[in-house]
């Protein structure tokens, strides 16, 4: 099983890797041969990944990226093979039908358009932790924490469907919804790092059934530690 | 003269609320007789930072230990004149430490002000340096790391204005966004430390294209680093770091014999000979001075806590992590994380950091934010422990070799230093 971390000296600032680790492990622990590539600009990325990872990073890096990916193609053809994509704060926002740069005078730049939403600058940059309630596919409550650090304010349209509701935090725009989902299911977005795999292992083993097309049984490896932090986290966040 | 009697009035006052703050086991006192001056006097930083020769460090790493080295240079240059030297040697460098600092030594006309990023600009323009130190600028607490360019554009900015009344600056030759800051500065002396080629500083800062390497020879196997889109190139250097020896502008080479450990320390050392060579400071006084330098600010100190004795090493950033695991020597290892506004917020770097190398070692993690250190080491495959208490997890390590390496970021640093006694 082969995961992609997409441009990561561009698209890989808030240790965005991170999440490739936790997913090559959580993989591995079950037996599941796993192999993470980096791939750059300037070299042809692989399109037969299995999953695909895209981090935070400035907006230099973002339209860099966006015009390395499109020169490219190897993104677009994984996608339309079945491959998943995780991404990840900026790399949310260039997934999107179009995002903004610039500081007073606001540019917009077609993203990837691998999601339907829109990124514009918001009135305030959202930092600090967030929490937020997912459902899982047998219609669960999972709670994801993390950190977010944006600008940018997203938008969603008709074809996309937010990943969370937001407990603590801005989320998407302020409106109570966080990341976002294509009609797919097989493309996310979301704003917290942290990284935010690591915080939320379901959330890695989400993107791994994905990927393999069947559910994986419950890891006990790392439960400890992954539950002393979610503890601490969530005591600090809603103290 | 009425703002001298007003400064001396605020300075009164400011050592009054040092002293309340030392009594109440609150620190050094430095920042808060600084934040009391201020307040009393708002224009005691730019008062205070005139009339001296002034040579300033900054940079995201290093810094301490940077200003500490160049200040020993200095007095070892000044021979019996050692008092007309005067340092923010605690590490509080924002304008109210730097206030601080100077208004304890009226009449030093000399200071080595270490000086944080934000506060650059202001000193430039209200201290007139005659040198200023630029040791590397890569991202340090990322809830902060929109501000990047923000600050070097400020460094530039004010470079710009100070014109020919600008410092003669010491810039890292192998940091692209140093080397685009500092573009009209009146002088730079070039430094070209060993490459910490980093994610950072992987687009060019002038254009945002990508940066390249080019020309690698036998002395540089890496090359230098080039943006094939614009003029921004990395520079010839004056002085060079090779295998822990600095080679001078005339070709010597000489071996900096320094107390602080690791081979950053030598890039640093470079770094403030340079600086002290500026100053007018000769080679050997220099590194005679050097050699003064073992524990900056508790930095690299062994301190006792009980049984139990650490050497205690101050990490900020993953790029400090990087350079300080390498030190570790001790079988088991004790490691303080924090994440409250001095440390960053931010913990994600913990991931862009190879813990994976601490392979064979036992890990005792400790601090507010122990488990997300936890968290890393189980993906490392790193064999840990989270003992959250500080004191606890220093006795959890009374039957190992004593002193045991000890990695913090910057709260439980300052509190391990307390615990110890040593501020």
């Amino acid at each position: 099983m082969k995961m992609v971390v997409v441009y990561q000296s561009l698209l890989g600032i808030y240790g965005d890797q991170g999440n490739s680790r936790v997913l090559a492990q959580r993989a591995r622990w079950r037996g599941i041969d796993a192999e993470v590539v980096f791939a750059e600009p300037g070299s042809p990325l692989p399109d037969d990944g299995a999953i695909y990872l895209l981090g935070g990073g400035e907006d230099a890096a973002q339209t860099t990226a966006v015009r390395a990916l499109k020169e490219d193609g190897g993104l677009f053809r994984a996608l339309d093979g079945g491959a998943v994509l995780l991404a990840v704060c900026a790399g949310y926002q260039i997934c999107g039908k179009t995002f903004t740069i610039g500081g007073e005078a606001e540019e917009e730049r077609e993203g990837l358009g691998v999601l339907d939403v829109t990124t514009r600058r918001g009135p305030s940059r959202a930092v600090g932790e967030i929490l937020t309630h997912w459902t899982r596919p047998d219609g669960s409550d999972y709670v994801l924490t993390g950190f977010e650090n944006h600008g940018g304010h997203t938008f969603l349209g008709p074809d996309a469907t937010p990943l969370a509701r937001v407990e603590v935090g801005v989320g998407n725009n302020g409106d109570g919804t966080e990341g976002a989902v294509s009609a797919s299911g097989r493309v996310i977005g979301t704003y917290p790092h942290g990284p935010v795999l690591a915080r939320n292992p379901a959330l890695a083993d989400h993107l791994l059934e994905l990927a393999l097309g069947h559910p994986l049984e419950p890891l006990e490896r790392a439960t400890e530690q992954h539950e002393g932090l979610r503890r601490e986290r969530f005591a600090f966040v809603r103290r | 003269m009425a703002d001298r009697v007003r400064l001396g009035a605020a300075t009164v006052l400011g050592d009054a609320a040092a002293l309340a703050s030392r009594v109440l086991g609150k620190g050094s006192g430095a920042s808060i007789r600084g934040q009391v001056l201020t307040r009393v006097h708002p224009g005691a930083f730019t008062s205070l930072v005139k009339g001296r020769r002034i040579a300033s460090v900054t940079g995201t790493n290093g810094k301490t230990t940077t200003a500490h080295l160049l200040a020993a240079a200095i007095r070892a240059g000044l021979g019996g004149d050692a008092q007309r030297l005067v340092t923010n040697a605690d590490g509080a460098n924002l304008h109210y430490g730097i206030a601080s600092a100077l208004a304890k030594a009226p009449r030093a006309d000399i200071a080595v002000l270490e000086t944080d990023e934000r506060v650059v600009a202001d000193l430039v323009a209200a201290g007139h340096p005659e040198v200023l130190v630029m040791l590397n600028f890569s991202r340090d607490q990322l809830d902060r790391n929109h501000e990047i360019k923000f600050l070097a554009r400020s460094w530039r900015d004010a470079l710009q204005r100070a014109g020919d009344a600008g410092p003669v600056v010491v810039a890292n030759s192998d940091d692209p966004l140093i080397t685009w800051a500092v573009e009209y500065a009146r002088r730079v002396i070039w430094v070209d430390t060993p490459s910490r080629w980093s994610a950072d500083a992987v687009l060019c800062p002038a254009c945002g294209g990508i940066l390249e390497r080019i020309d690698p020879n036998a002395d540089e196997p890496q090359g230098r680093w080039d943006c094939p889109s614009c003029d921004l190139t990395e520079h010839a250097p004056d002085y060079q770091v090779r295998d822990g020896l600095i080679a001078l502008p005339d070709g010597q080479v000489v071996d900096p014999l320094l107390k602080v450990p690791g081979s950053f320390n030598v890039s640093n050392a470079a770094c403030a000979l340079a600086g002290a060579v500026e100053m007018g400071v000769g080679v050997e006084d220099a590194l005679r001075g050097f050699r003064t330098v073992e524990a900056p600010a508790g930095r690299f100190s062994v301190a006792t806590f009980g049984d139990v004795s650490a050497r205690l090493i101050l990490s900020k950033n993953p790029a400090g992590w990087a350079e300080s695991l390498a030190l570790l020597s001790t079988p088991t290892v004790v490691l303080a994380i924090d994440a409250v506004a001095a440390d960053g917020k931010d913990l994600s770097w913990l991931w862009d950091v190879e813990f994976e190398q601490l392979a064979g070692k036992h890990v005792v993690c400790t601090g507010p934010r122990a488990y997300d250190l936890a968290v890393r080491l189980e993906y490392a495959e790193v064999s840990h422990e989270v003992v959250l208490d500080l004191a606890e997890a220093l006795r959890s390590v009374a039957d190992q070799p004593q002193p045991v390496d000890l990695i913090s970021t910057y709260t439980p640093f300052q509190k391990l230093l307390k615990m110890a006694g040593l501020r």
